[in-house]
């Protein structure tokens, strides 16, 4: 089982490309790869550790839901509250299985801990693109990562999210700006509508997927090898991905 | 784990056991969320097994944890279980209820569908009655 070798799309210029979806991404600026016998097989790829992070109401745990229409009750979930999420997702027909991790809430009286970041590889960074006050605590959220987290490398991806709410007080130009000048990743989204959401997670999970050291240590043990086809320097892009 | 389907079907909803468990004692369909189909285990992924737990009801959505702690819920015995969170495809985790977290959908957040105690980090089950096989 190995990675394809895959061609560098975080490219500056990336405003000239408007990717709807992933797929459509996909078959546009990927070679199409011959099925090799991985495909056929359920292998998992690695286990990611991604966190979520951002002020208090800016839509951090409904990126997390695949309804967000009020037609369901969070129920169970509202009552106790949720701890963190094992979810599957397929990155170039592999499947990576990712721990996600909400602050559920905590961020609210500053009580995240070290051990919240610890590991992590990959983190989302929500502001809200009707409220200026958690685009300016971006900064905050920046040193708290330097500060804890026990990787350099860390791939980061900023989310403006509730696109489909009028009255921006941020608009998109200042988020791609503010991702360029910080090496992140961009994306803006609508938990409400689905709206980049599920892009979110699978341009994060590419991203580190081309972070060779950000997950090899993490398939020791679990029979899985990967690296031996992977470009050394396929991790040290410092770019930023736009996907709207 | 016997290996008939006879053999592992006692108490609670025999008839619809047949064909979820397979002859290892695996789960031969895929477990899916009721509500929302999301996948939570692949099919042959778990292993069937029975233990008394007490699961609060789903659709209740007050009186779930009262403040005298008082819960409404039923005791299940049919689980599938199984040693590694990472086995799920999806599932969501609460925040700790003692020394329980209770397993949930991951992408509804229905539930609890299963139970998982912090004493034993190798077993984490999700009963049979919480969820559907596909």
């Amino acid at each position: 089982m190995s990675l394809p070798v895959k061609p560098e799309v975080y490219v500056n210029d990336v405003d000239a490309h408007v990717f709807h979806t992933r797929w459509e991404k996909k078959s546009n600026v990927r070679p199409v790869r011959t099925p090799t016998a991985a495909d056929m097989d359920d292998d998992v790829l690695t286990t990611l550790k991604i966190l979520i992070i951002g002020e208090s109401g800016v839509g951090k745990s409904s990126l997390l839901l695949r309804f967000t229409d009020d037609t369901f009750d969070p129920e169970l979930a509202a009552t106790i509250g949720v701890d963190f999420k094992v979810k599957t997702i397929s990155v170039d027909g592999n499947k990576a299985k990712l721990a996600i991790w909400d602050t559920a809430g905590q961020e609210r009286f500053r009580t995240l801990t070290p051990s919240y970041y610890r590991g992590a590889q990959g983190v989302i960074l929500v502001y809200d693109v009707t409220r200026r006050d958690t685009f300016s605590k971006l900064d905050n959220w920046l040193n708290e990562l330097e500060t804890y987290c026990t990787r350099n490398d860390l791939v980061k991806m900023l989310v403006g999210n509730k696109i489909d709410k009028e009255n921006h007080e941020v608009d998109r130009s200042e988020g791609l700006k503010f991702a360029r000048k910080h090496s992140m990743l961009f994306i803006e989204a609508s938990a409400k509508t689905r709206d980049g959401v599920q892009c979110a997670f699978e341009e994060l999970v590419e991203k580190i997927i081309q972070t060779p050291g950000l997950w090899e240590s993490e398939t020791q043990g679990r029979g899985v090898r990967l690296s031996d086809q992977q470009q050394g320097g396929g991790g040290s892009c410092g770019g930023y991905c736009s996907l709207v | 784990m016997e290996s008939s389907d006879h053999e592992v079907c006692p108490s609670e909803g025999c008839k619809d056991r047949v064909g979820l468990v397979s002859e290892d004692g695996k789960n031969s369909k895929s477990v899916v969320c009721q509500r929302c189909s999301s996948k939570v285990l692949s099919p042959g992924s778990a292993q069937f097994t029975e233990k008394e737990l007490f699961l609060p009801f789903m659709r209740k959505k007050t009186g779930i944890v009262e403040a005298k702690g008082i819960v409404d819920g039923d005791t299940l015995t049919a689980h599938w279980l199984v040693d590694d969170m990472y086995t799920f495809e999806n599932v969501g985790f609460t925040k700790d209820v003692g020394k329980v977290k209770y397993l949930i959908c991951a992408d509804c957040e229905i539930g609890p569908i299963g139970w998982h105690c912090l004493d034993d980090k190798k077993s984490f089950y999700v009963a049979l009655e919480r969820v559907s096989h596909v």
